[in-house]
């Protein structure tokens, strides 16, 4: 794979990512649902009703920016997830459900620089998310009357998030993968939900710390020794799924 | 002289048998070699083998003296195709397919503006240049795809029933653009339900059934249905005779 044929891909994939409507729908379904969900918490703390305090736990519970940034990074990583996994699945299963793979045969641009070009694509689709949310969740921090933000809340919400969503969009690629064998958008959208329920599942369960799923969200919850060796143990998961996706590309056949 | 395209005993079976059985065919440069057949006969299975699109189960494909299994982007960047889906995205305008499939097929940026506003004027796109694709009609879509697969004067060229929805100016568009291909020296594989239009675009025609060629058709003859249906007559009865002997 040449250095232009990936360069030639990505700049392809990006502009797919710019023009589609999936990309952008994702997009703004991320940013306005996690901003949205934690002002709804903080305003919830706000009304007082103890009932609601006891369910929002401790740290969401006490209100103010500690508040409604917790919440924010407990929401983004269920629904960054969610967000991830839809478009990873678009952006492989579509090329067959549409017809367009046979296109991407018989080309000076391989298929390994396609799917190259796809994961590259996600990555930076996905920082462009974490930056706008970031601006949006501060924005509207000061917009619900929380007044101005600590530097230690502004370090969590510049520090946490970015890696928050990353490493979410790294463990959703497994649906890249079985959007191409499977040969369709279903087959990644459906690893998605298996994915987030069962990380949600086994977090509420106690476990969790051994899930690559789970871990993103597991560090920036508490960030700690442990749970960051965990995270970085968990990445060999995504990695083991881009080779798998990569020689799934290389190898196509369109014999199905 | 330039190299061609050949198949050398191909085979590419499925499940059931079906597929095709040591097909043996030479696209030189600088004709149009049209594949007829019925439905099923196996012409997509030879064109997605020379392709790339799947392994062949024995024999190879090449495509200018490369063993298609092996090319690489300086092959690829020569070959141009249509064959199953087009490589066209809805979200682009016809302008911004054409300006993808250039940059696909490795065209240096500076020619890109040339060959785009050329693929457009050959296949009467002018009137759609700035609209989304999914808005095109069919027949358009499948101009612009046949634009996307040639705009970079591709040497090889494999064309899976081209004419598939193209109004009869569309067809008249597309034989000249073909015709053109190969005066330039292309060697140009095409596939056609349609009789007429294969003769009148056609330098040599083989003919396929049951994933065996079986024979040739003189492109200028007279009678070119009847002859076609005479070949596949005659195939499926000596094929029946050889089955009965055998049971």
């Amino acid at each position: 794979m040449s250095g232009g044929a990936l360069r030639a891909a990505v700049a392809v994939e990006l502009r797919k990512s710019v023009r589609a409507r999936v990309p952008l729908v994702a997009a703004a379904l991320l940013v306005l649902g996690v901003v949205a969900i934690s002002a709804s918490a903080i305003a919830a703390v706000n009304a007082g009703p103890p009932e609601v305090l006891a369910k929002l736990g401790p740290v969401v519970g006490g209100g103010g920016w500690a508040g409604y940034v917790d919440a924010a990074l407990q929401v983004t990583g269920a629904a960054g997830a969610g967000a991830c996994g839809i478009l990873i699945s678009w952006s492989f299963g579509r090329e067959f459900s549409e017809g367009t793979i046979a296109g991407l045969f018989a080309l000076p641009v391989s298929r390994t620089a396609v799917a190259a070009a796809k994961l590259v694509a996600l990555f930076v689709w996905t920082a462009c998310v974490t930056a706008s949310l970031i601006a949006v969740l501060l924005t509207a921090g000061l917009l619900v009357g929380l007044g101005p933000p600590t530097a230690t809340d502004v370090g969590v919400v510049v520090g946490r998030i970015p890696v928050l969503l990353l490493a979410t969009a790294a463990m959703t690629v497994p649906a890249a993968w079985v959007s191409t064998i499977t040969r369709g958008l279903m087959g990644g959208i459906a690893t998605t939900v298996v994915l987030l329920a069962s990380a949600q599942v086994i977090v509420f369960s106690g476990g969790g710390a051994w899930f690559p799923p789970s871990a993103p969200a597991l560090w920036a919850l508490a960030p700690s020794p442990s749970t960051l060796v965990t995270l970085l143990w968990s990445l060999l998961f995504p990695a083991a799924a881009i080779i798998l996706t990569v020689v799934s590309w290389h190898r196509l056949q369109l014999d199905r | 002289m330039v190299q061609g395209m050949a198949l050398s005993g191909v085979s590419r079976t499925f499940a059931g048998g079906v597929g095709v059985h040591g097909v043996d065919l030479d696209i030189d440069a600088g004709q149009v070699h049209a594949l007829v057949g019925l439905n099923g006969a196996g012409k997509s299975t030879l064109m997605k083998v020379l392709l790339g699109m799947l392994r062949p189960t024995s024999g190879s494909a090449r495509i200018a003296g490369v063993p298609v299994r092996s090319a690489g982007a300086g092959v690829w960047s020569r070959v141009g195709h249509l064959v199953e889906g087009p490589l066209v995205y809805g979200e682009f305008t016809v302008r911004g397919n054409l300006e993808m499939s250039a940059a696909l097929h490795g065209v240096p940026r500076p020619r890109r503006a040339e060959l785009v506003d050329r693929g457009v004027v050959e296949f009467g796109l002018q009137p759609y240049t700035h609209r989304r694709a999914r808005s095109l009609s069919f027949g358009n879509k499948q101009r612009l795809a046949l634009a996307a697969a040639l705009h970079h004067d591709p040497d090889f060229v494999v064309l899976d029933e081209p004419t598939t929805g193209l109004d009869p100016a569309g067809t008249i568009l597309l034989r000249e653009r073909v015709r053109r291909c190969a005066g330039e020296g292309a060697a140009i594989l095409i596939s056609s339900h349609h009789l007429d239009e294969v003769s009148r675009v056609a330098d040599r025609i083989t003919v396929i059934n049951e994933g065996r060629l079986i024979g040739r058709l003189e492109p200028r003859g007279a009678e070119l249905e009847q002859a076609f249906f005479a070949l596949v007559l005659a195939d499926d009865e000596r094929r029946r005779a050889g089955e009965e002997a055998a049971s």
